[in-house]
């Protein structure tokens, strides 16, 4: 038991925290609009992705969210339609590290820059709308939150307002953007149309019940159409074609931020209306259909699509939107196996992938930023012998290209692991392709990811470059990075098992 | 007399579909944004006509966050739409390709 009781609502406190980080960078924008303190601006937006992350972490370990018969203070629901539990703050918590790590390095990536208080006032707004989207239970809450994670993520990625490239980015990712979110809410119409509730326990309820008999043709074109609200949020294939022109034209702190946070939001709510709304046996029954099919397809096609255009690709940044598309398709195996016994195993390894996954790629993003900062160019062959100049960020780099391909002894190796391992084990003819698809693309990840390696470590520079700057803010993210990145194998028991409970209690 | 709920599902139907016609037709950022209007509002019908038919008042009232989350929507596009016409001179959605891929 607590010392104290908090306030109901204060459960939202990690979001919360994020809201007002915001609001007070826009009052300081409103007050100074011309200040370009960047350490002031920089800071702010850190302390606050900081402070949402330790309240989270305090949360979780206090045991907010643990089933109450486990000693814990079980579910939180401060409002109907926000829900606080293990799943809520897991992804509270990888949202908050991400946030913390862009607004580190957007400290340096922004110098010369004329709009510093809107960048990360929108960069927190846009964090907040994550951190709800791991907290909404109900089809409206989702939905808000997800435009609210959005509609900033359009800015920030158009945000270089003269540079041709950001623009045409932003205008791309706004397009599919408002083309998914149409589907989506679409798709919410019809859920409603076929249940008549939004709030995902009554969903399930009604069909459960049978009250939606006859409806399941509208049910099930309903499901289809959020599962293509999905697949945009976490750039999985048939939506995924926006991410490699959105990442490479924005600005890559960014495209780190989109990569790993949003992506991760994008699931956490996949998870959630999956496990809760839906629920397999009875959905089945009424469409006809087990919707986890659709997940193994995609999740085989995304992890593809992904890996094969990264391979062929020059582009640095453009390979890693690529992999970022790959490692989607890794993450939904985890909701490939939710039918089966032992899918919380599978769906916690997802959730630690994508844990593993917030520091590795947004460290691999925020390395293209330093390059971009120190301005050598775009493609592989510019990045040739760099880590003669820049030993430690090179060695940074190193990590998480072999922790993204999967190499042992990284973290990024045991996330994989454990998701190949939880789809053996549940050893259906799907989840066995699924897992045949896994290795096969893993290992052709290696061919890509280690040609950076390559060409960092052992090609000489094509041209002679000036000295390389050591910024600060960049240096420190990008370290932080890579030292969890390697630390995270000593405290993956924990992870391990916070992420399968997580799984456990919202499979239950 | 009360309108049965079919016609109003293959109104919602036939708006959704014209608006998905005009997303993959036009060239015109602009008509794009319209289009999309018109999904939106094709399922706003389909919120409120099923909140009448179930007889919660959930869907109208999630119709109205709709309409209020596409006026914002709409007011980041039109601003990303401005930024593209100062850059690229044209509002014309496929002339902006330097990336592919």
């Amino acid at each position: 038991m607590a010392v104290f009781q908090l306030p109901e609502w204060m459960a939202l406190a990690p979001a919360l925290i994020m809201a007002v980080t915001a609001l007070a960078l826009f009052v300081f924008d409103s007050i100074s609009p011309r200040s370009t303190n960047r350490s002031l601006l920089a800071g702010t937006a850190a302390a606050g992705s900081l402070a949402s992350l330790a309240v989270a972490v305090w949360f979780s370990t206090a045991g907010v969210g643990t089933p109450t018969i486990d000693g814990g203070l079980g579910e939180i629901e401060p409002i109907h339609g926000l829900v606080v539990d293990q799943l809520a703050l897991y992804f509270m918590i990888v949202v908050a590290i991400v946030t913390a790590l862009v607004a580190v390095a957007s400290y340096d990536y922004l110098v010369d820059h004329a709009y510093q208080a809107e960048y990360y006032s929108l960069v927190m707004l846009a964090a907040t709308g994550m951190s709800m989207m791991a907290a909404a239970n109900s089809l409206v809450t989702i939905f808000i939150a997800l435009e609210l994670a959005s509609l900033p993520s359009y800015a920030l990625v158009a945000i270089l307002k003269d540079n041709r490239g950001s623009v045409e980015a932003g205008l791309k990712y706004f397009l599919i953007g408002a083309l998914s979110s149409a589907i989506f809410v679409y798709g919410i119409s019809l859920v409603y149309g076929a249940t008549g509730h939004l709030y995902l326990a009554d969903i399930a309820a009604v069909i459960e019940a049978g009250g939606a008999d006859g409806y399941g043709s509208l049910l099930g074109l309903g499901i289809l159409m959020l599962i293509g609200g999905f697949a945009y949020k976490t750039a999985s294939a048939p939506f995924h074609f926006w991410a490699p022109d959105a990442y490479e034209g924005a600005p890559a702190p960014i495209s780190a931020f989109l990569s790993s946070a949003s992506k991760a939001a994008g699931f956490v709510i996949a998870f959630r209306v999956f496990t809760e709304a839906f629920p397999v046996a009875a959905t089945q029954e009424l469409i006809g259909l087990d919707w986890t099919i659709a997940f193994v397809i995609l999740a085989i096609v995304t992890m593809t699509i992904g890996n094969f255009a990264a391979a062929t690709q020059n582009n640095v940044k453009r390979m890693l939107a690529y992999s970022s598309i790959g490692h989607a398709g890794y993450a939904l195996i985890g909701l490939a196996a939710l039918s089966a016994d032992g899918g919380e195993l599978v769906m916690g390894a997802a959730m630690m992938h994508l844990l593993v996954y917030g520091f590795m790629n947004t460290g691999a993003f925020l390395f293209v930023a330093l390059a971009e900062h120190w301005d050598v160019g775009r493609t592989f062959e510019d990045y040739n012998g760099l880590s003669a100049q820049a030993p430690v960020a090179c060695a940074a780099l190193v990590v998480f290209m072999f922790s993204l391909a999967g190499v042992p002894p990284f973290a990024g190796f045991w996330s994989k692991y454990f998701l190949f391992t939880g789809a053996i084990s549940i050893g259906s003819t799907a989840m066995l392709a699924v897992a045949a698809a896994l290795v096969v693309n893993s290992a052709l990840s290696l061919y890509y990811y280690s040609r950076l390696v390559k060409a960092v470590l052992i090609e000489d520079p094509l041209a002679d470059r000036g000295a390389l700057d050591q910024p600060t803010g960049l240096y420190a993210a990008i370290i932080v990075a890579a030292v969890m990145t390697v630390a995270l194998l000593a405290g993956f028991g924990p992870i391990a098992e916070a992420a399968t409970d997580a799984a456990a209690a919202a499979l239950a | 007399m009360t309108v049965a709920l079919e016609y109003y599902v293959l109104l919602s139907i036939a708006l959704f579909c014209i608006g998905l016609f005009g997303v993959l037709t036009r060239r015109n950022a602009l008509m794009f944004l319209m289009s999309v209007e018109l999904m939106l509002n094709a399922a706003n019908i389909n919120l409120i006509a099923f909140a009448f038919y179930h007889g919660n008042l959930t869907g109208q009232v999630f119709a109205l966050f709709t309409m209020a989350l596409a006026a914002a929507e709409v007011a980041v596009g039109l601003g990303i739409i401005l930024v593209l016409y100062r850059n690229f001179r044209d509002v014309d959605v496929t002339v902006p390709t330097t990336m592919r891929w």
